[in-house]
């Protein structure tokens, strides 16, 4: 599974000479004459920032350049620190499904079932070279807080350091950062949802508290006291318990988020909202009680009005209200930084490919390019605790930064270099690495017309059809099952790069499920993995795609 | 010591500071002018003003003066009556069933509370002002429920909690309990199981509790906690009298059963849900002071209730049991005074007996009677105004109160009131009714089958 630590080429050793030729020269670069956005608000013109041996070593107007460093020319060029996610898979893969075991005691499961499995370290899951850091580093990142797949308690995030590399080690940049978890339960077994959950988290805390009491008592004096129990689980959460280490919480709505702060408050940990996307009511509570918060990079996509020449009033008002809370996702950014509440983004719901759209999205309703900066940047960094290392252009942080043709924010903006741990990346004009494996972007003729899918549960194969068509140039998609029930719109269809993602909502027995299918496609081929994020569970589909009838 | 205090004091400040952020919820001042007051403690008045001072109902007399800045609301020729209680209620829940472990006394419907649902409004529309979200009835001893007051549009759940109410708990018998048991290869299969249950979760409390006292009492500094478990800590409760016990049961036999597992436990506090077959016992019931909260003629959906009688509430009623008549339903929440009215076709109930069984008595079945249940002075100002006697079949509620604030009036009865409204979501997929219609007693219970959910079945 893990590549031997004698292959390991890391760029700085360089005392081998390198038989692929592809280590760089220098680590020392200097970029020259180009407008440097050292922090949100804080820009210095024709000026030159020099980036040595993974960290920056001057910035200014009047830098000298080593005789040594790669320079690159910064003319119509402008740089900025590289952007900070507040809470993401990125760069963890899902593990294989843990199977139902055999006789199975739903009311006290083994604890990797139930989901509760706060000792594991998400470097366990991450893979060097998963796609998801290449994607998330393209769209400007160098950071991630990377947290675990998993249930209700999956274990600790990490901060990576999005770079080039082949071991996960070389990545992590800070391990054990914080706990996280989130209202998923355990298919079928305790605790299966978030009345379990809720009781089961306030079980584990104030047991960990006793149990951390003890062990304090025992290490300063153990004599004739019984011995402490060994229980990681609840050794997990002593630094939680002791407030070193925050509690991120994956909670999107509105209703998760105030039952993340009823936890808080009931118990007292260090709590992060990670993720929330239904925020525009909280801003007098998340202020009181000095919650910190990553905002989602996920926007609602804009609904579309019937064009029915004859709707009646109650559609037009229905359409009303739906585009008036259409409103309220995207103008609450701006309500929330006037109410005084500092956030940052989490990318954990979105691809790279869709960032930069929304952070316009977002400036066309109310924030300010500086406002969406200090998010990306010196906000995430001050609530990861790393705004001494990262965040900003200054000299002696970290060598993470994005150089851009054209000014970032603007429509046809390219991101030129980016630079990570002070290693350079160079991307061409189209925004793809030199080194990638993608072959231009894709067109939806690739996938327009009829594909047959099939995929395979515990319980038998399940076929269909999955039929892609255009609608004045959006791209449409329904899914057609074989057995007869109804047809499944798709939504946030996004096709990229052969990446063809979307989502589409099944009804388990009034409860609406949400199935997200992420996969790509190679010709006629859509490989593809379907996951149902409140079960936590994924399963493969593969589709074909069929030819059109004469 | 000091500096500990210091710190306490401090955290304790910031908590209160914190918690008087957080409620939100209004409270009315009101004159509601010349209705017919039906009081349920003190008969029918007639022509009467009913004055609402800060959320209270502060007078209660013919020409009262209009305070300044009060409202008035003329009631000319209508009919003023407590708000209705449902002692037993599934909608603004989330969830309902933690149904994986027959014991769950540990998790609590105050966590699940869904403000946002919009059967809310449709029970005030009915002239329901308070209800009992309980937990679902897949396991013997189920989770707590949450006393509410129906705040409409206010979203914080907490916003929505009936402050002071006494914690209750849901417990169920019979066929739902020993049906997921059955599912999960689990105890209880049986009706003997279901009691031996009882018994052993109450055994295993006393001994908690012992084990806990001990360490209490033990000077010696090596003493070590025993392990903490939120479960037993809960059903230390219910034996110390804290939790009220709802308990879903419908047979005669099972009702009797657990009045006797209660009474070799020292358990006082219990109200029968559904207690179908309740009629059979009530003597028994009387005698050992539970209440029971029933259908008014609804029964025969399952084997083990088909057996009942529309006169169940009635034959209750006069063997002096508390009763209460419920609605665990979206569709019936709304029309409780109807189901209330049964009872006058099926046993003769007097007006004051009938709207007792949706105001005082489930008042009493709460705990709350000394807050609502009835028009007082001194008691929460949660009113319901009718155009028409409740017990007729042509009243319709026009205006409810909660807390002296208008939440509901026909007058001004907005047609969309959601809440929260999903940007993404379809026009054509908007429908009056959704999943409140369905009974949610057993929601959740089933082990989950991946190849139905993607089948839509």
């Amino acid at each position: 599974m893990f590549v031997l630590p004698v292959l390991v080429l890391s760029a700085n050793a360089n005392a081998q000479s390198d038989p692929t030729g592809e280590s760089p020269a220098t680590r020392t670069y200097a970029i020259t004459n180009a407008t440097i956005v050292q922090a949100p608000g804080k820009v210095l013109e024709e000026a030159t920032i020099v980036i040595s041996e993974g960290l920056i070593t001057s910035v200014g107007k009047n830098v000298s350049v080593p005789a040594y460093a790669e320079i690159i020319d910064g003319t119509d060029m402008y740089v900025y620190a590289a952007f900070i996610d507040g809470m993401s898979y990125t760069g963890a893969k899902r593990p294989e499904q843990m199977e139902r075991p055999n006789n199975l005691f739903t009311p006290d499961p083994p604890n990797d079932y139930a989901g509760i499995t706060p000792e594991i370290q998400v470097i366990e899951q991450v893979e060097a070279d998963e796609s998801s850091i290449e994607s998330l580093r393209k769209a400007g990142f160098a950071i991630s807080h990377t947290v675990p797949y998993g249930r209700m308690l999956p274990g600790s995030g990490a901060l990576l350091l999005l770079k080039e590399a082949t071991h996960p080690d070389e990545i992590a940049f800070k391990n054990n950062v914080s706990m996280y978890t989130q209202f998923v339960g355990a298919p079928g077994a305790y605790p299966g949802n978030t009345l379990g959950i809720m009781a089961k988290f306030r079980n584990l805390y104030t047991n960990a508290e006793y149990s951390r009491n003890h062990a304090l008592s025992y290490q300063k004096d153990p004599a004739g006291m019984a011995r402490p129990a060994r229980d990681r689980t609840l050794e997990a959460f002593y630094p939680v318990v002791a407030k070193e280490k925050p509690v991120f919480y994956n909670a999107s709505t509105a209703l998760t988020a105030r039952r993340a702060m009823r936890l808080q408050r009931d118990l007292g940990f260090n709590l992060v909202l990670g993720n929330l996307q239904q925020g525009w009511e909280l801003a007098d509570e998340i202020k009181n009680t000095n919650t910190k918060v990553f905002m989602s990079l996920e926007l609602p996509k804009e609904p579309k009005e019937s064009k029915d020449k004859d709707k009646s009033d109650e559609v037009k008002q229905l359409e009303e209200r739906r585009a008036e809370f259409y409103k309220k996702y995207l103008t609450q950014f701006a309500d929330l930084k006037n109410a005084g509440i500092t956030y940052g983004f989490s990318t954990i719901d979105i691809r790279g490919n869709d960032v930069k759209k929304n952070l316009q999205t977002l400036i066309e309703n109310g924030l300010t390019e500086d406002d969406v900066l200090a998010a990306l940047t010196t906000n995430a960094a001050s609530i990861l605790g790393i705004d001494k290392v990262a965040g900003t252009l200054e000299k002696g942080k970290l060598g993470n930064l994005i150089v851009t043709k054209g000014a970032y924010f603007d429509d046809d903006s390219q991101i030129k270099y980016s630079f990570v741990d002070g290693d350079k990346l160079e991307y061409d004009t189209k925004g793809k690495a030199k080194k990638g494996e993608n072959n231009g972007t894709s067109t939806y003729s690739d996938i327009i017309g009829s594909w047959a899918y099939a995929f395979t549960t515990p319980q038998g194969e399940e076929t269909g059809k999955m039929v892609f068509s255009l609608s004045e140039g959006i791209l449409e998609g329904v899914m057609i099952s074989d057995s007869g029930s109804p047809d499944n719109d798709m939504f946030n269809l996004s096709y990229l790069n052969n990446e063809l993602s979307f989502d589409f909502n099944v009804d388990a027995g009034g409860q609406s499920l949400n199935i997200v299918v992420v996969g790509t496609v190679t010709g006629d081929e859509y490989e593809a993995e379907a996951s149902i994020a409140a079960f936590d569970m994924s399963f493969p589909i593969l589709a074909t795609k069929e030819a059109p009838e004469q | 010591m000091k500096k500990l205090m210091n710190h306490f004091f401090i955290a304790t400040l910031i908590m209160m500071t914190a918690l008087s952020v957080q409620a939100q919820q209004k409270k009315g001042d009101v004159l509601i002018k010349n209705g017919t007051v039906l009081t349920i403690t003190n008969g029918t008045l007639e022509a009467t003003d009913v004055l609402v001072r800060n959320g209270k109902i502060d007078r209660i007399g013919k020409n009262l003066k209009t305070p300044k800045g009060v409202t008035e609301v003329d009631a000319t020729g209508k009919f003023v009556m407590p708000g209705i209680i449902d002692a037993h209620s599934h909608i603004a829940g989330t969830s309902i069933n933690e149904g994986t472990s027959q014991v769950t006394a540990e998790v609590t419907m105050k966590d699940v509370v869904n403000p946002y649902d919009v059967s809310i409004y449709r029970a005030l529309a009915g002239g329901v002002t308070t209800i009992n979200l309980m937990h679902g009835s897949a396991n013997v001893i189920g989770g707590q429920n949450a006393t509410l007051k129906l705040r409409w549009g206010l979203t914080n759940p907490e916003d929505l909690f009936f402050e002071g109410a006494p914690q209750t708990i849901k417990f169920a018998l019979g066929e739902n309990p020993t049906r997921g048991g059955r599912a999960r290869g689990i105890q209880p299969q049986s009706r003997m199981g279901v009691e031996a249950m009882l018994r052993n979760s109450f055994n295993d409390a006393l001994k908690y509790r012992e084990a806990w006292d001990a360490y209490r009492a033990d000077k010696n500094p090596k003493k070590v906690a025993p392990e903490y478990s939120l479960r037993m800590e809960t059903l230390v409760r219910i034996l110390e009298g804290d939790i009220l016990v709802h308990c879903h049961s419908y047979r005669a036999d099972e009702i009797y059963m657990l009045m006797k597992v209660f009474a070799d436990f020292g358990i006082e506090k219990l109200t029968f849900q559904h207690a179908n077959e309740a009629y059979k016992v009530a003597p028994e019931l009387a005698e050992f002071g539970a209440s029971a909260s029933v259908f008014a003629d609804w029964w025969a959906y399952k084997l083990e209730v088909y057996y009942s009688t529309a006169y169940n509430a009635a034959i209750l009623t006069k063997n002096g049991v508390n009763t209460s008549i419920n609605s665990d339903s979206g569709e019936l929440i709304r029309h409780l005074f109807h189901e209330a009215a049964k009872t006058q076709k099926y046993g003769d109930l007097s007006d004051n007996e009938a709207l007792a069984l949706i105001t005082l008595n489930p008042a009493k079945q709460l705990g709350i009677d000394n807050r609502v249940g009835s028009i007082e002075k001194g008691k929460d100002a949660d009113i319901a105004i009718f155009d028409n006697h409740p017990l007729s079949i042509y009243a319709i509620p026009q205006m409810t109160f909660v807390d002296g604030v208008k939440y509901f009036d026909i007058e001004n009865d907005e047609a969309d009131q959601r809440l929260m409204v999903d940007p993404e979501s379809t026009i054509e997929n908007v429908q009056i009714f959704e999943a409140d219609q369905q009974h949610r007693c057993m929601e959740g219970a089933d082990v989950v089958n991946l190849f139905d959910l993607l089948n839509n079945k």
